[in-house]
């Protein structure tokens, strides 16, 4: 398949969410100072949000849900379907989305679920309720993205939650998309303990020596090379492919936002496509790698001003766990978008 | 053929040295303190962007001098 059409649907809001908690990357020893310098000058990465004990992702999403519904003065009950992203689940079992939607109060007459996927999500998740929604059934849906994810051991990963709003409408521009899995990659970033294939054991909180020091075996694995690779390879093809696809030249594009993986990433990422700064926002610097949030989180942060007054045509792109990238073409108009929110 | 000088000066930007290196083919990676996980990903980089190929994590990890990680230029190119 790859490429895949949508029509019917309008891109109606958006909300974003972070902790109030933040944590830069140079908080650290004085006598480890310039090697942290090295490496934040190299990964991008200044300071990071991260969730207070007592807080989940879906505490986040919930917030901005709230805000996004206020905004638009949609009541609860005119919600029709509600697809929850995210790899930081409230619990194993049941779905979160199910959760969520009696916290929002929407009716029970609607389909919530849950999608497991992580940096590429965001356009899955566009993707699956605007399918869902383009046959006129749903009116009215909403798509909550993001991850608990931020944990003090690394310096890349923060915290945020996201609220996307889709609208029937016959009148809507086409979104385009384009959609890619290769599960041959599946070690490259996992939780390799906690499942059913290797259920939690006592001894899985006793360290052991990996390659770069001391970890425990419930810890994340992420082989940052292969990563790349994959990153840099793939993602550039994916994206004109896209383009031409939905026959949008690239010059056309007002915004090209990336998943935001890593300053060194996403700038390979950006001079192969010969695309100048201004037109790639990051938020690297203020809030690190949001994993399927990074985008929203992005468009909230960087371009909402233009967003919420005038017509942009996007281009976003998102890759990385499973591995699994993809990208859509937006065109928006007058976007009901909150300003960042904390809690 | 890329000259190892050239080569050399694409290194010393890719690893990102905190102080400045005489560096040569015969330095020897075990003896750079900086030759880490950020260092492999700024040298895929240079192998990607500066001679459009795919280096892997396995690879660099062959590698025992910087004429090592040079002679991957040669032998990726084939």
């Amino acid at each position: 398949m790859g490429y895949a059409a949508i029509r019917n649907v309008r891109y109606r809001g958006l909300a974003s969410c972070v902790p109030k908690n933040v944590v830069s990357n140079m908080d650290c020893a004085e006598q480890i100072k310039s090697e942290r310098q090295r490496l934040v000058r190299n990964i991008g990465i200044e300071k990071r949000r991260i969730c207070y004990p007592w807080q989940c992702f879906s505490d986040l999403a919930v917030a901005a849900a709230e805000k996004l519904l206020a905004d638009l003065n949609w009541a609860p009950e005119e919600v029709d379907a509600l697809v929850v992203v995210t790899q930081s689940p409230d619990y194993l079992i049941p779905a979160t989305a199910i959760i969520i939607q009696d916290r929002l109060k929407l009716k029970t007459s609607i389909p919530a679920f849950d999608i497991n996927l992580g940096c590429s999500g965001y356009p899955y998740g566009l993707y699956v309720l605007g399918s869902m929604m383009s046959s006129g059934h749903i009116k009215k849906g909403l798509v909550l993205i993001g991850d608990k994810c931020a944990s003090l051991k690394d310096p890349l990963f923060s915290d945020c939650g996201t609220a996307t709003a889709l609208e029937y409408d016959p009148d809507a521009p086409v979104m385009h998309f384009d959609l890619n899995s290769d599960g041959s990659g599946y070690r490259a970033i996992m939780l390799p303990v906690g499942g059913h294939r290797r259920p939690t054991k006592f001894h899985h909180f006793i360290p052991e020596q990996g390659e770069s020091g001391a970890r425990l075996p419930v810890d994340l694995v992420l082989d940052g090379t292969a990563v790349l690779n994959f990153s840099i390879t793939q993602v550039p093809p994916a994206v004109r492919r896209l383009c031409e696809a939905g026959a949008v030249a690239i010059g056309d594009v007002d915004y090209f936002v990336f998943h935001q993986a890593n300053r060194m990433i996403n700038e390979t990422i950006r001079k192969k496509l010969g695309l100048v700064a201004e037109k790639t926002p990051s938020t690297l610097a203020d809030f690190g790698n949001t994993s399927s949030a990074s985008i929203p989180l992005t468009m909230t942060h960087r371009i909402r001003g233009e967003l919420v007054t005038m017509p942009r045509r996007l281009l976003l792109c998102g890759f990385g766990i499973g591995l699994s990238w993809a990208g859509c073409i937006l065109e928006t108009e007058g976007i009901c978008m909150p300003e960042l929110l904390e809690v | 053929m890329p000259d190892i000088a050239g080569f050399i000066a694409n290194f010393n930007t890719a690893v990102d040295f905190q102080e400045q290196r005489e560096l040569s083919g015969g330095t020897l990676l075990a003896d750079l303190p900086e030759w880490d996980s950020l260092a492999a990903l700024g040298v895929i980089i240079m192998f990607d962007t500066e001679y459009g190929l795919t280096v892997t994590g396995n690879d660099l990890k062959k590698c025992t001098s910087v004429q090592d990680v040079f002679a991957l230029v040669e032998s990726k190119g084939k």
